[in-house]
């Protein structure tokens, strides 16, 4: 099947890499030399903050990205109908949290919230897809015909 | 809609995996077929048929209410 704007399976992999590398930076960042203050005062590029934010938030965002949208061992027109379904899902969930959490929140908190949505969405899709595609693999009858 | 996959893989004695590599689809989009919970396309529905040698509508035929 020819699927279009869909990254290729070996970057299910990358993304995992991509993602489990960004956890040691945030686990370690005081050694690392993030954690000080003095050079960075939170303003303009290249500084010791823009990199901490580069090397964390976009490497974990560009997994999650290639985790939730390589192609399957075989892809086929099943599973992009799982993965529309679960886009849909995903979208329509993230924003019932997203009304519902600034709806309780303040302008402080308003300001966190729209932080949590960067990555929210994703994580809701990708956990909708691989448990639907889980679902359907344990249907499977061992058919012995 | 409803199929007669079952009964037509039972007659060419081939199993859900051997059919799917045939078409190029995966195993569990047969299974899904099969037990009605995923309707294919034309393009893999006529794919399916062909395999078995057989007219569309005597792999898949319109149930009451389709």
């Amino acid at each position: 099947m020819k699927t279009r704007f869909l990254f290729p399976y070996w970057c299910k992999y990358l993304g995992v890499i991509c993602f489990v590398a960004h956890v040691p930076v945030v686990l370690f960042k005081e050694q690392l030399g993030f954690g000080g203050a003095g050079t960075n005062d939170g303003t303009g590029l290249f500084n010791s903050q823009h990199i901490f934010f580069m090397v964390t938030t976009l490497l974990m965002l560009t997994g999650l990205v290639l985790f939730a949208f390589s192609k399957e061992r075989i892809e086929d027109e099943q599973i992009s109908q799982l993965r529309l379904d679960s886009l849909q899902w995903a979208v329509y969930l993230s924003y019932i949290l997203l009304i519902v959490s600034l709806a309780f929140s303040n302008h402080q908190d308003a300001k966190d919230i729209m932080h949590l949505n960067v990555w929210v969405p994703l994580v809701i899709f990708i956990v909708l897809f691989r448990w639907k595609m889980f679902r359907n693999s344990r249907y499977i009858k061992d058919d012995a015909i | 809609m409803k199929n007669n996959l079952r009964v037509e893989r039972a007659i060419k004695n081939i199993t859900q995996a051997e059919l799917a590599d045939l078409i190029g689809v995966s195993r569990q989009t047969i299974n899904t077929i099969e037990s009605n919970r995923y309707v294919p396309s034309t393009v893999l529905a006529l794919k399916i048929a062909r395999v078995f040698g057989k007219p569309l509508e005597e792999v898949f035929m319109l149930e009451e209410g389709d």
